[in-house]
């Protein structure tokens, strides 16, 4: 086991069978790559480029770090800010997800959390503040070109349902790039595979339950692609005997009826899997017949 | 707010939308890897010719499609090949193509020369690239060069795409230059195969009346216009038309013809004589259908020329995939050819000389097979390791040229087996 | 003149075809996201060239015919 420490970021290695673990913290999550190769100094440098780039992004888009390109935006709201490439990249998914999901999905909804607090208690909102909150939110109040973002003043963005699936599709881009050894990035919970192992043999990875509960444990075998879970993570507000979801329906303002505890979706990319889980969750009670329609693969814990 | 049955398909959008994502954010220099193809193989025929062949190929892709591919290949030719003169029930000797000595052959075999062991290296490079949208253009160039022979050739080739890249029309042309320099000399057409003691002073001279040159030269020029379509999800069709115009000396110097009396018996062997143009035109169809988890891999090639040949060839391979990640692949391959106008597999002492004559079986009426396994696997890291046997069988057929006398007593169209066995290994 | 005439009439039928065929072609095809089996690198029109250039040896060497899927043989004093 060896440490490489970068400042007070730290990639720890692990030996396993059939190859190493790196495991590092970034977004809040436990962060690991298992790659299959028994070249231990490979495994660390492939470790250290999903770490770097995991830590980039979150840099970067955080908007927990006040030093974050997500917080000169949204510090900067109502006025024009310039962005590069990536981040216009990210928009331009962003927009995507915001029509495929009819504006269910918007990565402006974050100020809802302002009246919104999931900590159990019975502290529901009133419809005014609720109303208030909305004027604030909305994609279509955004405008952006390959260079520059501009959306009204008290409005906010947040990356945090794209941030981690886009780090774990940038972390597999990066590694494959430099080696064929076979690996797995699981970033939280969400994850991605790439490369044949020996004998075709597939990676398994155990679903928790949100409430730990091991028995309920989904196990999943990929062999291909990625899979994200989106989740209640036992994030509620219980009044008058009615839980209340933290799955924010944006358009409405309020949480969304009878949404899973857990969903996790499988698609070819981590960035697919996630918008896909998120999206199934906001559909409440139907989310899973929701994706049955559209022919994807998923697992659900109610 | 539950989104209504959606019509559109979301798996679609999504694709599209998040390969623009993830395929254009380069902001990291992307490390550009070379990926290895190398592969031994040897031929073997039963008695005849062997050859080992060598080849370590390495392509790299750099980040805006640009390909760059390059190999080494090394062949090493021993064994015994037919000079083109029949058997006889009597043994018979001839001059090493080089003058230098003489060998015999028994009675009844079908002579052989075993004067080849020669080696060849070639080098080969090609580089690949976009160009304005939807165009793809590739160069390249080849060198060979053995002990008597040194071919160098370039190639060029323009693709473009229509209709979401499910067709793609494309054009190439290719100019090659051959050069053949025999130790022997080239030898004087049709003359006659002087058969002695090479220790005798006098040998050398009469040698030397039977050469003409050193060394001939040969200019190719390969013109191919293709179509690709992908028929759907399952299937892709290539069709192709080549025309080649060769021009410059073709004759084998080192292949003889029987020259034969009334009763068969040979009294001279004749150098052999090929036309120095040659005008080909080849029609070839391909396609690929992947069914459940096997993919089938069918072509036909038609090819005519002006030396009177016309070829069919039938191809066809199977793969299927195991679970473990290995494969087996069969394959089969039919071939048939009609004989050159000028190919005879003799002559008789009293005919007109003609102009142009050949008794080499590989220009004559031929049908060959070949059956063959192919079984691959992977090996972690993402490189494969496969292993191809092959067994090819050529049946030289009879022309309608009437044996006469003591060659209907003789083997004159010999079969041939051969087997073909391969390792590869790509990293 | 028996040879022209016999080409001819097979390179103008040629011709023919792919005129008839190119203008059904635009029905045919896939949507990018379709492209899932036609990716594979089994599924490459020559999947294994290192195969195909040996074969390609071989068979120009020892018969008559070269070339048709790319461009001909050669570059050896085998034939």
């Amino acid at each position: 086991m060896s440490n490489m420490v970068k400042g007070d970021r730290v990639v720890k290695c692990l030996a396993r069978k059939g190859g190493f673990t790196l495991s590092f913290f970034s977004m809040a999550s436990l962060c690991e790559v298992l790659i299959d190769t028994d070249n231990e100094a490979l495994a660390t440098e492939l470790g250290l480029i999903a770490a770097n780039e995991a830590w980039r992004i979150e840099d970067k888009y955080s908007r927990y770090d006040s030093k974050s390109l997500c917080s000169e935006i949204n510090s900067k709201a109502g006025q024009v800010v310039e962005i590069d490439e990536e981040t216009f990249n990210l928009f331009e998914f962003a927009s995507q997800c915001y029509e495929m999901s009819e504006g269910t999905f918007d990565i402006t909804s974050g100020i809802l959390r302002k009246v919104w607090h999931f900590d159990g208690s019975d502290n529901v909102p009133s419809e005014k503040s609720v109303e208030a909150a909305l004027q604030l939110v909305g994609w279509d109040k955004v405008s952006y070109s390959a260079n520059s973002f501009l959306m009204k003043k008290g409005m906010e963005i947040d990356f945090g349902g794209l941030g981690k699936e886009y780090a774990v599709d940038r972390a597999v881009l990066l590694i494959s790039q430099r080696s064929n050894a076979p690996f797995l990035v699981n970033y939280g919970g969400d994850l991605a595979v790439h490369g044949t192992r020996i004998n075709d043999e597939p990676w398994q990875v155990g679903i928790e339950h949100p409430s730990f509960d091991a028995s309920q444990s989904t196990l999943v075998t990929l062999r291909t692609g990625a899979v994200a879970t989106s989740g209640d993570a036992n994030r509620f507000l219980l009044k008058d005997n009615h839980r209340y979801s933290h799955i924010l329906d944006v358009v409405t303002g309020w949480p969304v009826k009878n949404p899973p505890n857990s969903i996790t979706v499988a698609a070819p990319q981590c960035i697919q899997a996630g918008f896909l889980a998120t999206l199934a969750l906001i559909q409440g009670a139907d989310a899973e017949n929701f994706l049955k329609e559209q022919n994807i693969l998923h697992w659900s814990i109610r | 707010m539950q989104l209504k049955a959606k019509k559109t398909n979301l798996k679609a959008m999504l694709t599209t939308a998040s390969c623009a994502l993830l395929g254009s954010t380069a902001n990291v220099s992307a490390q550009e890897t070379w990926q290895f193809d190398t592969a031994i193989m040897h031929y073997a025929e039963v008695d005849r010719v062997s050859a080992t062949e060598a080849i370590i190929a390495g392509t790299k892709k750099f980040n805006n499609d640009e390909v760059l591919s390059l190999k080494l290949t090394i062949d090493a030719l021993t064994g015994a090949s037919p000079n083109g003169a029949t058997a006889q029930p009597t043994p018979q000797t001839f001059t090493r193509p080089s003058g230098n000595g003489q060998y015999n052959v028994k009675a009844g075999d079908t002579p052989l020369d075993d004067t080849f062991h020669d080696t060849r290296v070639q080098l080969t490079g090609q580089w690949t690239q976009p160009l304005l949208k939807d165009y793809t253009v590739s160069v390249g160039g080849n060198f060979s060069k053995e002990y008597d022979y040194m071919s160098a050739s370039l190639n060029g080739n323009v693709a473009r795409d229509f209709n979401k890249k499910n067709t793609t029309l494309s054009a190439g042309m290719a100019y090659a230059y051959d050069v053949i320099e025999p130790e022997g000399g080239i030898p004087k057409p049709l003359s006659e195969m002087v058969v002695g003691d090479s220790n005798d002073p006098n040998f050398n001279d009469d040698f030397n009346k039977t050469r003409i040159a050193s060394d001939e030269s040969k200019s190719t020029i390969d013109l191919l216009f293709g179509v690709t379509q992908v028929i759907n999800r399952q299937m892709i069709v290539q069709l192709n038309y080549s025309y080649s115009t060769v021009s410059g000396y073709m004759t084998d110097p080192f292949k003889i013809i029987s020259s034969v009396n009334k009763n068969g018996e040979s009294q001279a062997y004749l150098y052999e004589n090929r036309p120095d143009e040659r005008t080909k035109h080849a029609f070839f169809g391909q396609t690929k259908y992947h069914f459940d988890s096997g993919i089938l891999d069918a072509s036909y090639r038609y090819m005519t020329d002006d030396w009177q040949i016309d070829s069919h060839t039938f191809d066809f391979r199977y793969l299927i995939p195991f679970t473990n990640g290995h494969f087996i692949e069969p394959h089969f391959r039919l071939y048939t050819q009609s004989a050159a106008e000028f190919y005879q597999p003799f002559i008789a002492q009293d005919e007109a000389k003609p102009n142009f004559v050949s008794a080499d079986y590989r220009i004559g009426e031929l049908d060959t097979y070949t059956v063959g396994l192919k079984y691959g696997m992977p090996l972690g890291d993402g490189n494969n390791l496969s292993f191809r046997l092959e067994y090819y069988h050529q049946t030289p057929k009879d022309n309608g040229t009437q044996a006469i006398g003591v060659l209907k007593e003789v083997e004159l169209y010999e079969q041939v087996d051969a087997i073909i066995a391969q390792v590869t290994y790509s990293f | 003149m028996l040879i022209i005439n016999r080409y001819k009439v097979l390179v103008v039928l040629s011709l023919v075809c792919s005129v008839v065929g190119m203008s059904g072609c635009s029905s045919l095809g896939v949507e990018p996201w379709e492209r899932d089996l036609l990716a594979k690198k089994e599924m490459a029109l020559t999947s294994a060239p290192i195969d195909a250039s040996l074969d390609d040896h071989i068979y120009f060497s020892k018969e008559a015919t070269s070339g048709g899927r790319s461009f001909g043989g050669g570059g050896c004093g085998c034939n």
